[in-house]
């Protein structure tokens, strides 16, 4: 009796040399896709319909309404998003964007403080303070780290991660004590801020004025990393530590630089919060818009141009999270699920980038 | 400062401690395989998750086993990621604790629970079904050694997962050091092509060593919440995820030193506890609340020194996957 085998198939993974932008686009796509598929496994779990839950996202993005408050949420991660970018390019692990904007949120506060219970500083100069205050505060938290890593080689994973920690538990401070307005009923928040250090309004809200400060910002960072001097050593710094040395940079000035800027541009998506989106200080006022940025940097591969699109994007599942709460009772974990299995598979795509997966039929290859 | 207060400072210090022992334990046989499981965190708050919901559902015995399952299937994903896959193993690590932060947020939601919880067992009376607190874990008080003064609260006074715990530092220290298998995990974790070279399957191993992290830290995460803090919260794991993995550093992947570091971090969060009843904190516990952060960074800083780093000796290949090819 005779058997005719079939030939196995064998799968070979070759290394890939080069990617093309379209597979990268192509990738990125079918890690959505993917996300949404696995999430849409867990909606059905706990007996819900994943298309239902589909259409409310799309819904967000459809309604020029939910698009704009989309935009609204988009501005804090973008900036902070932003910051990342100039961290991860010279290699510098930064988790703690959620601290430094907590501590923009904290530098803004304290002018207006000032300016409200003891008159220092005149009305006009009041928002340009807030600015500087909040890129000090920012920068200043995440410096730390940074000098740390430089010149002792301090983990920065762990050192940003539990610098989060201490910032928000300072915030917490603040608002329950101190900083409480004592016209507010005991509820622990600042005083509501006066409109002249408010951001511009822009559609008819101050929210809308960080779009500004978002732009400007991306303007600049893109001319950081790409033309001067401390973004090229910052791109060798991250390319290679043994590089860097032999070409003479000073390490610990650039790491320790680079952190500051990164630091300081998330404290200023903290100011966008508080001087823009609540107008005022509360805490816990970051719904983890900081640890969403580290996937948005990643997203538009530390790409300053595209931090605003992917941004809106990550806004809008904010917004879609309050909606699926409100209408369909799931719980706002649901956005941040969602959001990390994003994440999951856009590190699993690099791996589509890096390799090479063919399947042929029979013996030859 | 009765002796008692002083027993009982002891007896939660140890209790607390435990959480970060177990957690390490598992972490210092991956690193020392040579991968990083940053999906610490995640796994630990899945296994508090797991095991709120099925110690709500079916009892004690269920909610360990889960949490193990669940703790095996990350740390499973988490070396076909890392290993095979050879990615980056800080952003791999860091989706799968935003992943576990996600869903143990998003199935312990009221709403959810309630529907998952009638599903597992419909027999549920309706309170169980709302209940945001699971039954502690009975201790086991071990008899005539428990009667010590302070010693005997302090370790003959627990529920058994802090025995085991301390069974196994020991036990994966011997095995660590003292057999073939240990050498075989490190002789990975230090020079991976060597190992290969002479016969040692170094993907399985860093594989199996992975999966152990990840049901070490979800077990951890199971007896913070059953065996020590039984009300559910979101995020209730707060970081200890990482904590423990600063704490893998200053035991020098050892997991008999790690007893001591995880003891000092227990300590140290008792210690902030105690302080906000006597009243020290009551008008901020905020800054009490930072202390265990801020220790973990001063511990980071402090072995990151250049005296104490050459002492310490990391695993050589920590954090670089290993491909044949090169």
């Amino acid at each position: 009796m005779t058997k005719t085998l079939k030939k196995p198939y064998t799968i070979k993974i070759g290394r890939r040399l080069h990617y093309s932008r379209k597979l990268s686009i192509l990738t990125t796509f079918f890690a959505l896709i993917l996300a949404f598929g696995v999430a849409g496994v867990f909606f059905a779990i706990i007996g819900l319909n994943p298309l239902e839950v589909y259409s409310y996202i799309g819904g967000v993005f459809t309604s020029p309404i939910l698009l704009l408050e989309s935009l609204k949420r988009a501005i804090p991660i973008g900036l902070a998003a932003l910051g990342l970018c100039v961290a991860f390019k010279m290699n510098f692990w930064n988790i703690g964007a959620e601290g430094q904007m907590y501590m923009g949120m904290f530098a803004s506060t304290g002018v207006v403080l000032l300016h409200v219970y003891y008159g220092l500083f005149p009305d006009y100069l009041v928002l340009l303070l807030m600015i500087l205050g909040a890129f000090f505060a920012g920068g200043l938290w995440c410096s730390l780290p940074a000098f740390l890593k430089a010149k002792m080689k301090v983990n920065e994973i762990l050192t940003t991660l539990m610098m989060n920690y201490v910032a928000m538990y300072f915030v917490d401070f603040l608002v329950y004590g101190p900083w409480r307005d004592p016209k507010g009923y005991g509820f622990p928040l600042s005083i509501p801020f006066p409109d002249y250090s408010k951001l511009t309004i822009i559609f008819g809200e101050f929210a809308y004025g960080g779009l500004l400060l978002l732009c400007v910002t991306a303007v600049l960072v893109f001319i950081i990393l790409r033309y001067s001097k401390l973004g090229f050593e910052l791109r060798i710094v991250g390319e290679s530590i043994d590089t860097a040395r032999y070409a003479g940079i000073n390490l610990s000035k650039v790491i320790t630089l680079g952190g500051f800027i990164a630091g300081g541009i998330a404290g200023i998506g903290g100011l966008t919060i508080v001087s823009g989106i609540i107008g005022r200080l509360r805490p816990r006022a970051s719904p983890g818009y900081g640890y969403t940025a580290i996937i948005v940097g990643l997203l538009s591969a530390l790409n300053p141009w595209l931090i605003l699109p992917v941004s809106i994007f990550f806004g809008g599942l904010f917004v879609a999270g309050d909606i699926l709460q409100a209408t369909l009772k799931i719980p706002g974990a649901a956005v941040e699920m969602y959001q990390a299995l994003i994440f999951l598979f856009i590190v699993i795509g690099e791996f589509m980038k890096r390799y090479q997966i063919t399947i042929t039929r029979g013996g030859d290859s | 400062m009765s002796i008692q207060w002083i027993e009982q400072v002891l007896q939660l210090t140890v209790q607390m401690g435990t959480v970060y022992l177990l957690a390490s334990l598992g972490e210092i046989y991956s690193e020392r395989s040579g991968v990083l499981n940053l999906g610490l965190e995640g796994m630990m708050i899945m296994g508090a998750a797991m095991s709120f919901i099925f110690s709500v559902a079916y009892g004690h015995l269920s909610a360990i086993v889960m949490a193990a399952i669940i703790g095996a299937l990350m740390g499973f994903i988490l070396s076909i990621l890392t290993v095979d896959m050879k990615l980056n193993q800080v952003l791999v690590g860091l989706a799968l604790t935003l992943l576990g932060i996600g869903l143990s947020g998003f199935f312990t939601f009221p709403e959810i629970r309630k529907n998952l919880l009638l599903r597992l067992n419909p027999s549920l009376p309706e309170n169980m079904l709302i209940t945001q607190q699971a039954e502690k874990l009975q201790e086991v008080l071990i008899p005539l050694f428990s009667d010590i003064p302070i010693l005997g609260k302090m370790f003959f006074s627990h529920n058994v997962f802090v025995y085991f715990s301390l069974i196994l530092s020991v036990v994966m220290w011997f095995v660590l050091f003292k057999t073939r298998i240990g050498l075989t995990i490190r002789s990975v974790g230090e020079n991976p092509s060597m190992a290969d070279s002479l016969g040692v399957n170094v993907y399985m191993v860093r594989r199996v060593s992975t999966i152990i992290s990840g049901v070490f830290a979800s077990l951890a995460g199971a007896y913070f919440f059953i065996g020590f803090h039984p009300f559910w919260r979101e995020g209730v794991t707060a970081g200890r995820g990482f904590i423990a993995l600063a704490l893998v550093i200053l035991a020098t992947w050892s997991p008999l030193r790690a007893i001591l570091g995880a003891y000092l971090f227990g300590g140290v969060e008792t210690f902030q506890y105690r302080l906000q009843l006597f009243g020290l904190g009551a008008q901020s516990p905020y800054f009490l609340a930072m202390l265990p952060y801020i220790i973990t960074i001063i511990t980071l800083i402090v072995i990151s020194t250049e005296s104490i780093k050459k002492k310490l000796g990391a695993p050589a290949t920590l954090g670089t996957p290993y491909s044949r090819e090169e």
